[in-house]
């Protein structure tokens, strides 16, 4: 461990030291002021729902305070699902920068991609729905002689100013034009091709950066994560991501029981609530265990790629090498761990 | 004395936080149970990649620690959208030729299976009386004198006219893959028998550049685990493309899974489809 | 203890008037009615989905109004700052009005962030110590110290100043002039900082502009002296309070400059955009024309722009400027005019089209509009209590029994 390190673990242990003997005083006395006005509620509940309040960001908590977080997190869920809950804590594995890639010559535009992930992690159904992954129809477009007194400026009556005809309005690949709620008999259609976009898993999140409480950052196998508990429902970080991939609990999510995925990482799938934000977490509680993403697994065209930056052997490493790749807005220099490629 | 003062202010202002979260929390549970949706009965016979072709049955509880199906499917579409069991019902991928370059794919680390194909082809799995071998077996059918294509009466459900296959244009049709005394293998150019459940073995002959993208994963689709060294499911090249059409389309168009809804204060997307003009853009 | 008896005189004088000023309060208390409702309704009841918000348009009423009222705080430097810099003597009166404006304005200001956040009771995780203050990384934080320093600092100086007056004693000056002066560098960071709150984001190009900050401070400077003026003049005519007409001119003239300011940098804007009408001048073309049949947000832009453009021609003129019937309405128009453009009309086009291209449409709902007009009849309450107690210190109607008359004759300021 370099200085420094050990300095900022340091400093962590010292913030939760204070914190700790703190929450001592203050929690006895508010317990007091409060449980007078609990009475009627159920008292398991309301105990669950106080701890939880009271408990610090993930990331400071001590490997037993994680345990009792997700413990009591497990009995809630099971309870309120009626099936046995597991939340896991893992960390991040050692040695692995997960990376993802995306073949968007292949893409189908077929959706099936969006409600994995709804299936695989616990979003709101309906009021709000919530999905993570948004397939955007762009156009081929063609250029037709018909269509040249289509464009900007509009050439039937009109002086051309500078220009001299030729405008056929074409939104061909013009990225910001495409269709969000697209319709079809079938997939591709015939003009279009598909570009989804979900959280690009930045290096230099703007997101992050935003958080005033810190409760999203990117752990060390960079997974922009969020602690729901720490989130304060602020939404600055919904304005800074360039692209569009966090989301917001409007209300409370809206969860069926039988649909409930009861394996949960604590920074991944776990259910929310209300009011604070929520976005891709690379299946964390899938790929920390060794597992494919749910939206990797489900293209029915395999267009999704998932593996370790850092091993030179892994399909994503072997697409760097071997693809013509991009990254969505590079100009913003967020350094995304999402590739688009083409073969 | 300061300090005390001070957490006596906090403890107060604390508790009246409390009353406000636990109310949060108590609205959490309620509007679970009242909006709970009416639970649609789920799909249980789906596809995979191919409608009609890679298909699957839901089996409940296949994974009992958490009580998940081995498939979840799309109601509107019987896709398969999730697998609780990435490997329910599949078999060994078998042998696969050594590469020894950079090329060469994890076959050497990892366990690699398949979705077996001969238990879903129609003939092969018939009564012995009946199945591919019992008609091509040289008396019934005689085995064709040489691969020189003609027209065929049968298999028209398959292959509409023998001397149009959809497939390496002209090039070559049904006994270049077919093997002419076995139908219940594929055969090479050099005339080795391959297994129905290996199709990528032929495929790979011609298609050698996709062949080598697709041991390395960067072409097809496994699931499983993505680490090097972790067990993975491949799917062959016949569970995406129909080498019968495959020329026509490389890719069977399926149907899409729903838009998301609109946002409210939006009232439709037709705004997306005409650009606000009156006349939808060529192609919609 | 004399600030406790400061507290129950200010207070007793603040709540008595005529029946007009119970009138007054008595609208305000209507439209708080609702409010309550609203309130409930979204605090405790269904949460923000209450609101017009989507994931699309995240921020929308609630955080226009939150940005403007920045503004509206932060211009009472433009009485302050004449006053104690320059010793422009006739704002005399006017600078505890100017404070009493900041000490409203940034309360409302705090009201909409709490109407804002999606889970007001984990406010706490803002505390350093026992929370993490994500200082100086996050820009929110910057903001929430520099607000709540500047609701201090006018605090500390219009009730210390007050109190003084109460009392009679003179002013320790070396405390005062340094909380004054303090004050003064600290009211223009308090709007740079909220315009860097938003115009460092590139997601959002309308946003992404480095006038910004500039702009704000132009468009604040003539909204908040509006109604500042607007207060004066209502003041004049229903109090013993003399208000100079110096003191209104001068505040006008503010007014204009920093409007047509304002326009400037608004036209340069819009210069720089269209012009070479890159794809990131998308929301402002939807601002200002609609996109594809889209054009919710026309109407109130272009309605904001004409109030700005007249309000700015009118109030060159120096026969309306200084016609103290007219200038009132032009000022309650120009400042609805601001609090359109700096308000929604900047915030709701940065969401559309989202940064991923969508367009989509923003409509409040019925409790986000009470909850809106709610916060302000709040804001105006507070106000007019503060204000009204301010003009009983300086008519000196609200007085120490004790009152120490050596320094009477020249006031504490």
């Amino acid at each position: 461990m370099s200085e420094e390190k050990k300095e900022i673990a340091k400093d962590m242990e010292g913030e939760a030291k204070t914190r700790r003997d703190f929450l001592q005083d203050m929690g006895a006395a508010a317990l007091l002021g409060a449980a007078a006005l609990m009475t009627g509620s159920d008292e398991a509940q309301a105990k669950t729902t106080w701890a939880e309040w009271f408990q610090k960001n993930y990331r400071l908590m001590t490997d037993e305070e994680k345990k009792e977080a997700t413990l009591r997190l497990e009995e809630r869920y099971s309870e309120e699902y009626g099936k046995k809950v597991a939340v896991d804590g893992s960390p991040a594995i050692k040695g692995v920068l997960f990376g993802m890639a995306l073949n968007i010559q292949k893409c189908r535009g077929c959706r099936r991609c969006v409600y994995a992930c709804v299936k695989e992690n616990n979003q709101s159904r309906s009021d709000p729905q919530i999905h993570w992954i948004r397939v955007i129809e762009m156009e081929k477009g063609k250029f037709l002689t018909e269509s040249m007194d289509k464009g900007y400026p509009n050439s039937t009556g009109e002086s051309y100013g500078i220009q001299v005809g030729g405008n056929a309005y074409n939104l061909a690949g013009v990225t910001l034009e495409g269709q969000h709620y697209y319709e079809a008999e079938t997939v591709p259609r015939k003009d279009a091709f598909y570009f989804p976009i979900q959280c690009q898993q930045c290096e230099k999140p703007p997101c992050v950066k935003v958080c005033p409480v810190r409760a999203t950052y990117r752990d060390p196998d960079g997974i922009v994560v969020i602690d729901y508990n720490w989130c304060i429902g602020c939404r600055m970080c919904m304005a800074a991501c360039p692209y569009w991939a966090r989301r917001f609990n409007w209300g409370d999510p809206n969860l069926p029981k039988e649909e409930m995925n009861p394996k949960t990482h604590y920074l991944g799938n776990r259910p929310r609530m209300r009011g604070m934000v929520e976005k891709c977490t690379f299946c964390v509680q899938r790929t920390r265990e060794g597992r494919y993403p749910a939206c990797v697994e489900v293209c029915p065209a395999g267009v999704r790629k998932f593996g370790n930056l850092l091993d030179p052997e892994s399909e994503i490493r072997k697409i760097l090498e071997r693809k013509r790749v991009f990254r969505l807005k590079a100009d913003l220099n967020t350094y995304p761990k999402f590739f688009y490629f083409i073969d | 004395m300061f300090l005390n003062r001070m957490i006596n202010i906090i403890s107060i202002i604390t508790s009246v936080l409390i009353i406000v979260a636990v109310m949060y929390g108590c609205g959490d549970t309620k509007s679970v149970s009242k909006k709970e949706a009416e639970a649609a009965a789920p799909v249980t016979d789906c596809f995979e990649s191919r409608e009609g072709y890679t298909t699957v049955q839901r089996v409940e509880n296949v994974v009992p620690e958490y009580g998940y199906p081995n498939v979840k499917c799309s109601q509107s579409t019987t896709g398969v959208l999730w697998w609780g069991d990435p490997f329910y019902g599949t078999a060994p991928m078998g042998d696969m030729p050594v590469i020894d370059d950079e090329t060469r794919g994890d076959y050497a680390v990892a366990e690699a299976v398949v979705k077996p194909r001969e238990p879903k082809l129609m003939y092969f799995n018939m009564e012995t009386t009946k199945h591919c071998a019992f008609c091509h077996d040289g008396k019934i059918v005689p085995f064709p004198k040489n691969k020189k294509p003609r027209l065929l009466a049968a298999h028209q459900d398959i292959v509409a006219n023998s001397l149009q296959l959809m497939h390496g244009r002209a090039a070559f049709w049904c006994l270049d893959c077919h093997n002419a005394t076995n139908r219940n293998r594929l055969i090479d150019h050099r005339g080795n028998e391959i297994s129905f459940n290996q199709p990528q073995k032929l495929c790979g002959k011609c298609h050698g550049e996709v062949y080598i993208d697709w041991r390395l994963g960067i072409h097809g689709k496994r699931i499983g685990s993505w680490t090097k060294t972790g067990k993975k499911r491949w799917w062959v090249c016949t569970e995406c493309h129909n080498p019968h059409t495959v020329q026509m389309l490389r890719y069977n168009p399926i149907k899409p899974e729903p838009a998301p809804v609109l946002p409210k204060g939006t009232k439709s997307d037709e705004h997306e489809i005409t650009k606000g003009k009156e006349i939808p853009l060529a192609g919609h | 203890m004399s600030i406790l008896r400061f507290t129950i005189d200010f207070v007793k004088y603040a709540l008595t008037g005529g029946i007009r000023y119970y009138v007054w309060l008595g609208v305000l208390g209507i439209l708080i009615v609702p409010w309550v409702y609203g309130t409930y309704q979204q605090f405790i009841i269904g949460g923000l989905i209450v609101a017009g918000f989507t994931d699309q348009i995240s921020w929308a009423i609630y955080e226009g109004n939150f940005i403007f009222l920045v503004g509206v705080a932060a211009a009472a430097v433009t009485v302050v700052f004449p006053y104690y810099v320059y010793k422009y003597k006739p704002l005399k009166d006017v600078v505890l009005v100017g404070e009493m404006l900041a000490i409203t304005a940034v309360t409302m200001v705090i009201l909409f962030i709490l109407f804002h956040m999606g889970r007001p009771d984990r406010l706490w995780h803002m505390i350093p110590v026992i929370g993490i203050f994500n200082w100086p990384y996050a820009i929110l934080t910057w903001d929430v110290l520099v607000l709540n320093g500047y609701l201090f600092l006018n605090f500390a100086c219009g009730f210390y100043n007050m109190h003084q007056m109460y009392t009679g004693r003179p002013v320790n000056e070396k405390i005062y002039k340094t909380l004054v002066y303090i004050a003064i560098i600290w009211a223009p960071s308090i709007h740079i900082v909220t315009a860097f709150l938003i115009n460092t984001m590139p997601a959002r190009p309308i946003w992404f502009h480095s006038i910004m900050p500039i702009k704000f401070l132009a468009t604040a400077f003539a909204a908040g002296p509006a109604l500042i003026t607007f207060t004066l003049l209502t003041i004049r005519k229903y109090t013993d309070l003399k208000i100079q007409d110096e003191a209104v001119n001068f505040l006008s003239q503010i007014m204009v400059w920093c409007l047509g300011i304002a326009l400037v940098l608004t036209f340069s804007e819009v210069v720089t955009e269209l012009y070479p009408s890159t794809e990131h001048a998308n929301q402002l073309k939807y601002a200002l024309f609609g996109m594809h049949g889209l054009t919710k947000m026309v109407p109130w832009l272009w309605g904001a722009w004409i109030i700005m453009v007249g309000s700015f021609i009118l109030l060159l003129i120096p026969g309306i400027r200084k016609n103290y019937k007219i200038l009132p309405v032009i000022c309650i128009v120009m400042f609805v005019g601001v609090w359109i453009e700096k308000g929604m009309a900047l915030v709701i086009p940065g969401m559309i089209p989202s940064p991923i291209g969508e367009l989509s449409e923003y409509s409040p709902t019925w409790i986000e509009i009470l909850n809106t007009l709610g916060n302000w009849a709040i804001g105006a309450a507070i106000f007019t209590f503060l204000v009204k107690g301010a003009i009983g210190v300086m008519l000196g109607e609200v007085r120490h029994p004790n009152f120490d008359n050596r320094n009477a004759s020249q006031g504490s300021h």
